[in-house]
């Protein structure tokens, strides 16, 4: 019982940060329809951006907030460079530019900051372990968590209270009414992908703290598709709640499962339950069923 | 600049439309607004109604169309040429057909997206007591999420979204369709006042021409893409072909039987 509180209370905070970058994730597909693969990728840059910050003598949470304001100017030049010119392409076009993108950012990643793991150092959070109760988590992983409920806070009441949130949600909705509006859909695009750099970033940010950072933060941060798969693809809420049970799922199969094998358990599982989901609920669990409009 | 368009808000001339480069679709469709009328378009299915609001609200270049010979003319300003965004900020709005809610928003957040270009505050505080002034059934609705209230609330709350928007020019595309005759009356009565008191010019799409000729004083007949008549709206009434047609009377004044009227409109649109 205790170590499943053990894997439980991890993986809540692990899954965190999949949450946020789902969330980022969610936004550009519900916004702008583009299936994106490149988030990983996204992930990755944020990290060694924050990194390099951190090890020009910037503290962690200045270097941080400049990470933001970097990912969010990313984000905007990347949607303007790329995927304007591929508004109205067909679907898989898209998705080969975002494939594209993925390699373009990781090539990118290891000509600029090279192939070795780097670590934070000095170590941003105390090595000193913390008790919830019976539970011993490291700091690290507690305030990753807490980091990331304050973004994830942050982005939503941005899409609840602000006029471009709102915007943003009402495209997503029904483009053609927004535009009756006067919303410009192409600034709703850029958004998107401002914010899901920003989460990315950040999520990217934290898991590098967690386990030192190389190429395979990427591949964590593409646990997203199993995520959003699961929250349904087009919820924000759904991949909020995606992302944590990833977390979830993730750490009890790697605490139960990987005795069992030879390894590799943690990494399959996610996108085991991904398969699993697609077959019998392939909207996810608060997908809406998407209406193709032409 | 006013003075210069002689109390005529709106002025279509001889627009040329296309779809993809290739479809014609308007052929030469000549429309004016007077400032604070109201105005009807009228045409069977297919005859390009929606794709002439389209090309005033500039909705249309998102659908691969394009105005490709005439002008449109908004207070002496050629508009055809400026995006949707554009002319949206310089006060027309389309109410485009079928209840278009954002369904996943709340009936209130539907109608403060609509005051997207108006900015946020006071102003918009002011223009939502004004939405639900004139819609009170809206007010009960206000926090419920719009894909799940009744399609006359819906249709409402794309008028009164529109309205947040502060517009100087209102076109509307058949906000009759599906919905139960008294439902469809007090949404006309509504639109009506709209028009009378707060002086907004509207251009209505209609199909059903009855009701669009008691609400508007002048008519345009559109005709597969072509204007085939206009004039006041007491005189569209007595005209034996609108009666035909449109109105489904014959000369006698009896109601025609519906399939006789369908069958009429086949044959006639093979002919053209
Ligand atoms: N996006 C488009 N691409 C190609 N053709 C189109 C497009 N939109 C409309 N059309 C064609 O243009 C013609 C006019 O369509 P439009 O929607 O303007 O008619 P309408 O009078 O509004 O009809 P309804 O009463 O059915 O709404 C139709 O023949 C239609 O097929
Ligand atoms: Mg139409």
């Amino acid at each position: 019982m205790e170590i499943f509180l053990q894997l439980l209370i991890t993986g809540i905070l692990v899954g965190s940060i999949y949450a946020l970058v789902a969330l980022g994730w969610t936004l550009i597909y519900k916004c702008s329809g583009v299936l994106n693969l490149a988030m990983g990728e996204l992930t990755l840059i944020g990290a060694y951006v924050c990194l390099t910050f951190y090890h020009w003598g910037i503290p962690f949470v200045l270097a941080l907030f400049f990470t933001l304001v970097i990912g969010f100017i990313l984000g905007i030049l990347t949607e303007i460079i790329f995927l304007r010119p591929m508004v109205g392409e067909p679907h898989l076009a898209v998705i080969m530019v975002t494939v594209g993108l993925a390699f373009f950012f990781k090539g990118l990643v290891m000509l600029i900051w090279g192939t070795d793991t780097v670590v934070f150092s000095p170590p941003v959070f105390p090595i000193q372990p913390v008790f919830l109760g019976k539970v011993v988590v490291g700091q690290v992983f507690l305030w990753a968590f807490v980091a990331s409920i304050i973004l994830l806070v942050a982005f939503v009441s941005f899409f609840k209270f602000t006029k471009w949130g709102l915007s943003m949600q009402a495209t997503a909705d029904d483009e053609m009414a927004a535009l009756s509006l006067g919303v410009n859909a192409k600034v709703v695009y850029a958004l998107a992908w401002a914010i899901a750099f920003m989460a990315a970033g950040v999520g990217g940010t934290l898991l590098g703290n967690i386990n030192g950072l190389n190429i395979s933060v990427g591949y964590l941060g593409l646990l997203v598709l199993p995520a959003v798969v699961l929250g349904g693809l087009n919820s924000i809420p759904g991949a909020i709640v995606g992302g944590l049970v990833i977390g979830i799922l993730q750490n009890l199969a790697d605490g139960y499962l990987s005795r069992f094998t030879p390894g590799g358990v943690k990494e399959v599982f996610p996108f085991a339950v991904m398969v699993i989901v697609l077959l019998f609920k392939p909207y996810g669990l608060w997908g809406w069923v998407r209406i193709e409009r032409v | 600049m006013e003075q210069k368009t002689n109390g005529v808000i709106l002025k279509l001339n001889n627009i040329e439309v296309m779809y993809h480069e290739v479809i014609l679709v308007l052929k030469g469709v000549s429309i004016e607004v007077p400032q604070g009328g109201i105005v009807a378009l009228l045409g069977a299915n297919g005859a390009g109604k929606s794709t002439t609001l389209k090309s005033i609200s500039g909705l249309l270049k998102h659908e691969d169309g394009e105005v490709t010979d005439g002008s449109i003319e908004f207070m002496g300003e050629k508009i055809h040429h400026l995006s949707a965004e554009e002319i949206s900020k310089r006060g027309i709005f389309q109410i485009i057909e079928g209840r278009r809610v954002f369904g996943h928003l709340t009936v209130e957040e539907n109608l403060r997206v609509g005051a997207h270009l108006r900015g946020t505050g006071s102003a918009t505080k002011e223009r939502l007591e004004m939405v639900y002034h004139y819609f009170p059934r809206l007010v009960e609705r206000r926090n419920i999420m719009a894909g799940f209230i009744s399609g006359g609330e819906q249709q409402m709350t794309v008028i009164g979204r529109a309205m947040m928007a502060r517009p100087k020019l209102m076109l509307l595309d058949e906000p009759s369709m599906g919905l139960a005759p008294l439902l469809i009356k007090e949404i006309f009565e509504i639109i009506k006042k709209l028009n009378q008191e707060e002086k907004i010019p509207l251009l209505l799409v209609e199909q059903n021409v009855k009701l669009a000729l008691t609400v508007a004083p002048y008519a345009y007949v559109l005709e597969t893409g072509r204007l085939v008549m206009h004039d006041t709206s007491e005189k569209l009434k007595e005209n034996p072909d609108i009666r035909d047609f449109y109105l489904g009377l014959s000369d006698i004044g009896e109601k025609k039987s519906f399939r006789h009227v369908k069958h009429y409109k086949r044959r006639k649109r093979w002919l053209t």
